[in-house]
C-alpha cells in the first residue's frame, strides 16, 4: 500500500434530503464506510469541487466519486458533469448520475459527457437498494489504494 | 372601374357584333353599289352606241344623197356605189334602232318621225336613180329642182342631230349617277372603316384595361397568400409552442411528483424494515400476555402497521402508474416520428398473430380485408395503436359468444386511409364514448385490469400521425374503432412544419 494512497472520498450532490439519506442508509447497508460528504445544491458542490480559484486545484491526488442528482434547485446537474469530465484534476472521479429522468435522450447524454453510470431513481426500493448495492460493490473496489 | 369577367365576355362580344355588322354592311353596300355602277357604265356604253348608230344612219344617208347627186350629174355608174351600199344597210340600222326604243321612250316619236322621212327620201332617192337609169335625166333633175329631197335632207339632219343631243344628254346622266354612286360608295367605305378602327381600338381598350386589372388582381391575390401563409405559419408555431409548452409541464409535474414519491416509497421500506425487527423482538416476549399495553403493542406490529404500510405501498404503487402514464404520454407526444414504407397486409398479420392465443382462447377468430397495400408512417406508432385496439377487443369480449374481430383497411377520401378494427364485444355505452379516450377514465364494469390510459394513448399516437380516431359502439353488441390516417405521413409532417 501507498503512502499517498487516500481512501475515496464520495460527494453526494443531491437536493431531496429524503433521497439523500435513503441513499445514504443503503451504501451504508451495502457495507460502504467510506466519508460522504452531501451537498444539497450546485454552488456548494461546485465550490467544494474546483475548490475557491475554481480551478480544480485543491482536488489534486484526491479520490472522489461523485453521486449526481440532475435537477438541482440552482443549476441542471449536467453543467456539473460537464464541469467535472472537463476539468484535469477531476475527470477521472467516477460519476453516478441518480435521478428520476428516464428519459433516453438524457441518459444519451450523460454518458456523452462522460458519467460512469446512470440510475434512474426507480420508486420500487426493492430494485434501488439493489442498484445502491452495486454500487456499493463498485466502491468497494474503489477502495483498493492504487499502488504507485 | 373594376370589371367582372361577365361583363368584359359581354362588351367583348358586343364589339365584335358590331365589327361583324360593319363589315358586312361594307361588303353589302359595295356590291349593290358596283352592282349599280356596272349598270350605269353598261347604260353609258348603250347610250353611246345608240348615238353612233343614229350618226351612221346620217351619214350613210349623206353618202347615199351624194352617190345619187353624182350619179345624176355624171351618169356613171360607179357614183352610184355609195347608194346602193347605203340601200342595203339604211334598213338594220333602222331596225336595231327601234330595238333600243324601249330605254329610250323619249326619243320613240323622233325615231317614227326619222323613219317615215327615211322611207319618202329612199323613195326620192329611188325614183330619181330609176328616172336616170331609164334615160330620163330631164325628170330626175327635175324632180330634185324641187327641193323636196334637200328639204327631207334638211328634216332629217335636225331629227337625228336632235337624238345625238338626246343620246348625249344621257350619256351624261348615267356618267354623273355613275360619279355619284361612286363617291357614295367611298363614303360608305370610309364610314365602315371608322367604325370598324373604333370598335377594334374600343376592344384593344378593354382588353389592356381588363388585363391590367387581371395583374392587379392576381397581386392583391399573392399579397393575400403571403399573408395568409405568414398567419398560418404564426398560428402554427404558435400551436406547436403551446403544444411543447403541455408536454413539457407534464414532464415537469410528473418529475416533481415522482421525487416526493420516492421518499414515501423509500421510507415505507425503512418502516418495514423496522417494522420487520419490532415484530421478531414482540415474537421473542414470553409471559406478558395479560399485559394490555404489551397487547396493544402486538396488534400494532402484527396486524395494524402492516395494514397500513399495505395502503401506502398499492397507493404509492396506483400513484407511481399515474405518473408513468403521463410520462409515457408527453414522452410520445416528443417522440421523433420515423417515417417510413409499411405493407399493411403483413402489419396487421403480425398483430393478430400476436394476439393470436388468447383470440383461440376465446373461440374467436379474426378477418382481414386490406385494399390498401402500403403506406407510409410510424412503424412503432402504428403498431402500438393496433396492439391496444386488439388488446382492448380480447379484453371486453362478451363471454356469452365467440369472439369476432374484423380489420379493414379501405381508401378515403383527401389521400388518406381508415383503418377500422371492429368487434363483438360487450360494447361501450353512448354516454362513454367521449370518455373512455380521455386519460383515467374507463367504462363498463371494471372487472378487468387497467389504469385507463390505453385509448389515451392511442389517441395520442393516432393524431400525432397526423390523422384521428372514433368510435361507434352499441352497448351489448360490439365496438368499431376507425383510424383515419394520412396514406404519407411526410406530407403530414411537412405541412405541419412548415
Amino acid at each position: 500500500m501507498s503512502q499517498d494512497a487516500k481512501p475515496v472520498t464520495i460527494v453526494m450532490i443531491e437536493d431531496d434530503e429524503g433521497h439523500a439519506r435513503l441513499i445514504e442508509r443503503n451504501i451504508r447497508r451495502a457495507g460502504v464506510n467510506n466519508e460522504i460528504i452531501p451537498f444539497v445544491n450546485g454552488t456548494d458542490a461546485l465550490k467544494f469541487l474546483f475548490g475557491a480559484d475554481g480551478s480544480g486545484e485543491v482536488q489534486s491526488g484526491q479520490q472522489l466519486l461523485i453521486l449526481l442528482d440532475l435537477n438541482l434547485p440552482d443549476m441542471t446537474g449536467v453543467d456539473i458533469l460537464q464541469k467535472v469530465k472537463s476539468n484535469q484534476h477531476t475527470k477521472r472521479s467516477p460519476v453516478v448520475v441518480l435521478t428520476t429522468t428516464d428519459d433516453s435522450r438524457e441518459i444519451q447524454r450523460c454518458y456523452d459527457l462522460g458519467a460512469n453510470v446512470y440510475i434512474t431513481k426507480p420508486v420500487n426500493y426493492d430494485s434501488f437498494a439493489h442498484a445502491i448495492r452495486q454500487l456499493g460493490l463498485f466502491f468497494a473496489v474503489m477502495q483498493v489504494p492504487e499502488t504507485d | 372601374m373594376p370589371i367582372s369577367s361577365i361583363a368584359f365576355v359581354r362588351s367583348s362580344a358586343l364589339f365584335l357584333l358590331i365589327g361583324v355588322a360593319a363589315l358586312l354592311g361594307i361588303v353589302a353596300t359595295n356590291l349593290l353599289l358596283f352592282e349599280r355602277t356596272q349598270s350605269y357604265y353598261d347604260n353609258v356604253l348603250l347610250a353611246r352606241d345608240t348615238r353612233n348608230m343614229v350618226a351612221s344612219l346620217l351619214s350613210r344617208l349623206q353618202d347615199m344623197e351624194t352617190g345619187q347627186r353624182g350619179y345624176l350629174l355624171t351618169g356613171d355608174e360607179p357614183y352610184l356605189a355609195p347608194y346602193e351600199e347605203g340601200k342595203a344597210e339604211i334598213e338594220p340600222l333602222l331596225q336595231r334602232l327601234r330595238e333600243r326604243m324601249d330605254a329610250y321612250p323619249e326619243i320613240q316619236p323622233t325615231l317614227s318621225q326619222v323613219e317615215t322621212l327615211v322611207t319618202t327620201k329612199l323613195a326620192e332617192m329611188r325614183d330619181t336613180v330609176s328616172l336616170a337609169r331609164d334615160g330620163r335625166r330631164a325628170d330626175a333633175m327635175r324632180l330634185i329642182e324641187t327641193d323636196q329631197g334637200k328639204l327631207l335632207m334638211d328634216n332629217l339632219r335636225q331629227l337625228l342631230s336632235d337624238m345625238q343631243r338626246a343620246m348625249e344628254q344621257r350619256v351624261s346622266e348615267e356618267a354623273s349617277a355613275q360619279q355619284s354612286s361612286a363617291s357614295l360608295l367611298r363614303w360608305t367605305t370610309i364610314f365602315g372603316a371608322v367604325i370598324i378602327a373604333a370598335v377594334v381600338l374600343g376592344a384593344i381598350w378593354m382588353v389592356l384595361l381588363y388585363t391590367r386589372e387581371l395583374g392587379n388582381a392576381r397581386k392583391q391575390v399573392e399579397q393575400l397568400n403571403i399573408e395568409l401563409e405568414k398567419r398560418v405559419k404564426e398560428r402554427t408555431a404558435d400551436l406547436a409552442r403551446a403544444n411543447e409548452e403541455v408536454q413539457r409541464f407534464a414532464y415537469i409535474v410528473t418529475h416533481d411528483l415522482r421525487a416526493p414519491l420516492v421518499n414515501i416509497m423509500g421510507f415505507t421500506a425503512e418502516l418495514e424494515t423496522s417494522l420487520a425487527s419490532l415484530q421478531a423482538y414482540v415474537a421473542t416476549v414470553e409471559g406478558r400476555e395479560d399485559d394490555p399495553a404489551f397487547a396493544e403493542v402486538k396488534t400494532a406490529a402484527d396486524a395494524d402497521m402492516p395494514e397500513a404500510l399495505e395502503f401506502i405501498r398499492s397507493s404509492t404503487r396506483k400513484m407511481d402508474g399515474l405518473i408513468n402514464a403521463i410520462l409515457k404520454l408527453s414522452r410520445e407526444g416528443r417522440r421523433q416520428l420515423k417515417p417510413e414504407l409499411i405493407e399493411l397486409n403483413a402489419m396487421l398479420e403480425q398483430a393478430s398473430a400476436n394476439v393470436q392465443h388468447q383470440i383461440t382462447e376465446a373461440d374467436g377468430e379474426v378477418s382481414l380485408d386490406i385494399a390498401v397495400p402500403t403506406m407510409i408512417s410510424d412503424r412503432l406508432s402504428l403498431e402500438q395503436v393496433i396492439g391496444n385496439l386488439l388488446d382492448n377487443a380480447v379484453k371486453y369480449r362478451d363471454a356469452q359468444r365467440p369472439l369476432r374481430i374484423s380489420i379493414v383497411a379501405r381508401p378515403a377520401i383527401d389521400n388518406t386511409i381508415e383503418l377500422e378494427i371492429a368487434d363483438n364485444g360487450r360494447g361501450i355505452a353512448q354516454q362513454d364514448h367521449d370518455r373512455v379516450f380521455e386519460l383515467f377514465r374507463r367504462a363498463g364494469s371494471q372487472d378487468q385490469p387497467g389504469e385507463g390510459i390505453g385509448l389515451a394513448h392511442v389517441r395520442t399516437m393516432v393524431r400525432n400521425l397526423g390523422g384521428d380516431i372514433a368510435l361507434e359502439s352499441e352497448f351489448g353488441k360490439g365496438t368499431s374503432f376507425k383510424i383515419n390516417l394520412p396514406r404519407d405521413l411526410r406530407a403530414a409532417l411537412g405541412s405541419r412544419n412548415s
